[in-house]
């Protein structure tokens, strides 16, 4: 029980905003409302998991929201040419797998520090989707039919893909040696390199799988709304903060995906019903940086077995 | 070679410039004072930046605290509803403290919060960027005292540009004659050694995080003075700016190193990207790809330099 | 022990709500219509918040609401042009059961899902400012088309600078090169071009949001081209920019600055001379006859095929089709600028 001390406490967040929204205005709560809006979930958690795995090894991409913008304009040029469903959706993949390639072989390989190769593609994967989008459709391009009920139809694809990469990469996380060395890596890097863990290779696959997760992402946005160089626009934010949020460590070593989940729920619930009820966009704005801040404090203040380790 | 970082730097600087010279013969002439007063801004908040990554912290704040500090700037100066209309000079240092403060409130954070300072300053992005579009309202703020305007349009001398170069000079001399500045470094590179040596990290810190403050709040009275408009979307994005210029100009993200030459050399790189691409013929169609053309050009910058620390390092590890 | 106390806290709040949460099961569908049915909540959504142009618009919903007395208004947007933040909005209004949705549409293609859903809740669904597809709404408050806007834009600009045979050069600078309703515009400002053969496009340019960006792709395309005789600038962070630095530069008056703007917001450059005309229409009655079109297609007062209606104190407007007409372009210029006040 102890061990999931702060999940529960997370758990005792996400509760107060039920509460709160149970006061103010319980039509939020209804399972109709819950469930139209968790529309908006899915591309956040999935991106949440190959973060998770990236700050636990203290590392971060900046690049996801990016990539996924990337990502959306590849499929729509595709969707444009006509080009069969499943092979709209392979480009897609590819492109986000090749963006987080990119990152990947640059922090493991080239051993550039993550901050630096991110806040670079970042900046240059939105410029390449706004570069192809402007060139060439010069709008966002509508979802084929193919793409629409492929992620976005009556079968909960988007939803049980999600749920089967989550168990996934916590046993990954938790039950392989892969995890063991992704920890190890985020505890200390030199002890990690004597110890035999392959470094650079594991970092080159998170950084790739967090890019596939971007491309995943990507489709999932483009069946729900468009094919668009706007996709993903700021949710790198959102999704650092709902890693970090979780108990995940920015300084790497420590983290769970049962917290990143819970991060996701509670970033999640909270926006959606401060949009709901106050409907002030500026407003959403100052709490979930609020919210951001009081969390890790609180996580701090209430959990830090050892408060000299920084 | 020690300057290794900043002759490269003046390399890639000096390419650029005889690149745009092939387009426009007088390029050098012309642009050189607009690049450095377009650059004031990132200038000045890199420098605060950079002490603070010289610790082994961060902080990403800098863009959403900028429109912030403008936005109340404005409010007190303009002198058309709803700005207050309150004379410059008393509303400056009135700015700066509340920079300051802040700055202070996040170092508090960091130091006393023990939150990382790249979640602290996240969050701080994040809110204060509501907070600027709560206080602005309806819509661009206009209308300021023409002494507020000469600060930034100048009358004959430049005298933005003077208060740059003047915030640039001190801060070298804090790295490089002061004690204060040794602790910085110390800080940073080795932060046991630095306890043992009596230095006091908390308030390193905080000093660091409080002229970051300070000096974003300058940068910001700056900005409303050149441009004369406050909108909802000042200083959006501009922490990027600033990190990129601070990490390509050779500081150490993990702390401890780097030289301020190597950071003033990078924001006049960054800065010059933009106007040497419009002096370059691109056509309608590449226009479009400027934005790819910069990220490509920084991840160039950001990685070329990685290559030869690796080879200089390469025996020793 | 304290942690262990807090903790214990929370986890009683979140059985409390459980609990509440259960007992208001029978109001689950979210989305049911009010009681009292002859009050109309009415959901303005601009292109984004923050700007002068959309506050004003929101003044003049807030005129008609308060002389419409059954009318509810709220207004809100996102804080920057993001279409997809629009359609998480339009999905929360339907969910909470407004009865009409009035959006200024960012993108046509992104929104579509979002207002058919809404369609097909019952509500009804206009357009103001900027049109969806035309399935997706049932009319459109058309202050202005994009053909002529960005025809009155050029031609503002000939006009300004000599009349049919003006000669020169002229700029564009833009937002981000995917704004969908500054590409519309362009196309047409392009094509409206064509009939002015002395006048040569010679650079569009993408700041972004940017506000130092505009300025300095302003101040560098002054210098790049001396034959520069006029900039468009056609979103708010690119005119007040562009101005700024025609008058830096020292070239007021040899350098026009035009674009869309409110009267209010570019009234020192005007007055300046950096600005010799700006081109909008009175968007304090855009917002008001947005709103009470709105109130008189819920109420069945307005259908399909009607040819007119009464707007308040705008008295009768012109339907043509599926599409409300506000009336025409205005042109402030120094003369009559301190006429208005929005």
């Amino acid at each position: 029980m102890k061990k999931f001390a702060y999940e529960l406490f997370l758990l005792g967040l996400i509760g107060v905003v039920f509460a709160i929204a149970a006061i103010l205005d319980p039509r939020f709560l209804s399972k109709n409302v819950q469930l139209e809006l968790s529309s908006e979930i899915w591309e956040l958690g999935l991106l949440t998991l190959g973060m998770t795995l990236v700050i636990i090894t203290a590392g971060i991409d900046l690049s996801v929201g990016s990539a996924m913008g990337l990502c959306s304009v590849s499929l729509g040029l595709c969707m444009h040419a006509n080009l069969p469903t499943w092979l709209c959706a392979l480009a897609c993949l590819v492109t986000g797998l090749t963006a987080g390639a990119l990152n990947g072989s640059l922090v493991a390989f080239m051993k550039v520090h993550p901050l630096l190769v991110t806040l670079a593609t970042y900046g240059m994967y939105r410029g390449f989707a706004e570069g192809l989008q402007s060139a060439t459709t010069n709008a966002p391009v509508d979802a084929s039919e193919g793409i629409k009920s492929l992620a976005a139809g009556t079968f909960p694809l988007v939803p049980l893909l999600f749920a089967a990469l989550t168990v996934w990469t916590a046993i990954l996380l938790g039950r392989t040696a892969a995890g063991r060395g992704l920890y190890a890596i985020g505890h200390n890097e030199e002890a990690a390199r004597f110890s035999g863990i392959p470094i650079a290779k594991l970092k080159f696959w998170i950084y790739t799988y967090t890019g596939l997760l971007a491309g995943l992402a990507a489709i999932s946005y483009s069946a729900r709304r468009s094919a668009t160089a706007e996709a993903g626009m700021v949710i790198e934010l959102d999704v650092i903060s709902a890693v970090v949020i979780g108990g995940t460590s920015i300084e790497g070593g420590r983290g769970r995906i049962a917290g990143t989940l819970l991060g996701v729920l509670l970033i999640h619930e909270t926006r959606q019903f401060v949009d709901w009820y106050w409907q002030r966009s500026e407003l959403t704005l100052i709490v979930i940086g609020t919210l951001l801040i009081l969390a890790v404090l609180g996580h701090r203040f209430l959990f830090a077995q050892n408060p000299k380790t920084r | 070679m020690k300057y290794r970082r900043e002759a490269s730097l003046l390399i890639l600087v000096a390419v650029l410039s005889l690149l745009a010279t092939l387009f426009d013969g007088s390029f050098v002439r012309d642009n050189t004072l607009d690049i450095l007063i377009n650059s004031i801004p990132t200038m000045i908040i890199s420098c605060g930046v950079m002490l603070v990554i010289i610790t082994g912290e961060i902080d990403i704040s800098v863009g959403s605290l900028l429109g912030l500090l403008a936005a109340i700037l404005a409010l007190l100066c303009s002198t058309v509803s709803p700005g207050l209309g309150i004379h410059p000079y008393l509303a400056i240092p009135i700015v700066l403290t509340i920079g300051t403060l802040i700055g202070l409130g996040t170092g508090c954070l960091v130091v006393y919060g023990r939150v990382p300072s790249i979640i602290a300053t996240l969050g701080l992005l994040i809110a204060l960027d509501g907070a600027q579009d709560w206080l602005m309202g309806g819509g661009d703020i206009k209308h300021f005292p023409q002494q507020l305007r000469n600060l930034g349009t100048g009358t004959k001398l430049p005298i933005n540009l003077i208060f740059t170069i003047l915030v640039v000079v001190a801060t070298g001399l804090l790295c490089r004659k002061t004690a204060l500045g040794r602790r910085i470094y110390a800080v940073g590179s080795n932060r046991s050694a630095a306890r043992l040596a009596g230095i006091s990290e908390a308030k390193i810190k905080l000093f660091v995080f409080a002229l970051t403050g300070l000096l974003t709040a300058m940068a910001a009275t700056l900005w409303v003075a050149k441009l004369g408009n406050v909108s909802t979307s000042t200083g959006a994005g501009l922490e990027l700016k600033v990190v990129t210029c601070v990490v390509v100009g050779g500081i150490a993200i993990r702390g401890g190193r780097g030289r301020l030459l190597g950071v003033v050399l990078a924001v006049i790189l960054i800065t010059m990207i933009r106007t040497v691409l419009n002096f370059m013929d691109l056509g309608s169609e590449a226009v479009k790809w400027q934005r790819a053309i910069e990220g490509v050009m920084i991840l160039v910058a950001v990685t070329s330099d990685h290559f030869s620390q690796r080879q200089q390092s390469g025996g020793s590890s | 022990m304290n942690k262990w106390l807090s903790l214990i806290g929370l986890s009683l709040a979140s059985l409390l709500i459980t609990g509440c949460s259960g007992s208001d099961s029978e109001r689950d569908d979210g989305t049911s219509t009010r009681p009292n049915s002859d009050r109309i909540t009415i959901a303005l959504l601009p292109k984004l918040k923050g700007i002068a142009y959309f506050t004003s618009c929101a003044e003049g919903a807030q005129q008609a609401a308060d002389e419409l007395d059954n009318v509810e208004l709220i207004y809100n947007g996102p804080t920057t042009a993001s279409a997809d933040k629009q359609a998480q909005m339009i999905d929360k209004w339907r969910l909470q059961g407004v009865d009409v949705i009035a959006v200024a549409a960012n993108d046509p293609a992104v929104l579509s899902e979002s207002l058919k859903k809404a369609q097909d809740a019952g509500i009804t669904v206009i357009t103001w400012d900027a049109d969806a597809q035309a399935e997706d709404r049932s009319f459109f408050v058309n202050q202005a088309t994009a053909e002529a806007i960005g025809g009155g834009m050029v031609d503002t600009m000939a006009n300004d600078l000599g009349g049919p045979d003006a000669v020169g050069e002229v700029a564009i600078i833009s937002a981000t090169a995917t704004a969908a309703n500054q590409n519309e515009w362009m196309k047409h400002m392009e094509t409206r071009l064509q009939s002015y053969p002395n006048l040569k496009l010679v650079a569009t340019k993408f700041p972004g949001e940017d506000q130092n960006a505009a300025f300095q792709d302003s101040q560098d395309l002054i210098k790049k081209h001396p034959n520069l005789k006029g900039i468009f600038g056609i979103s708010s962070v690119s005119f007040p920019g562009a101005a700024e630095a025609v008058k830096q530069a020292g070239k007021t008056g040899e350098i026009l600055v035009t674009g869309l703007s409110t009267p209010n917001d570019m009234q020192p450059y005007v007055k300046g001379g950096e600005v010799k005309t700006v081109v909008l229409w009175n968007t304090q009655d855009l917002g008001y006859l947005t709103v009470y079109a709105a109130a008189a297609i819920r109420s069945g007062e307005l259908q399909p095929g009607a040819t007119e209606f009464t707007a308040g104190r705008l008295g009768k407007k012109q339907v043509s089709g599926d599409q409300i007409l506000l009336g025409d372009i205005l042109l402030f210029t120094t003369e009559n600028i301190d006429q208005f006040d929005f």
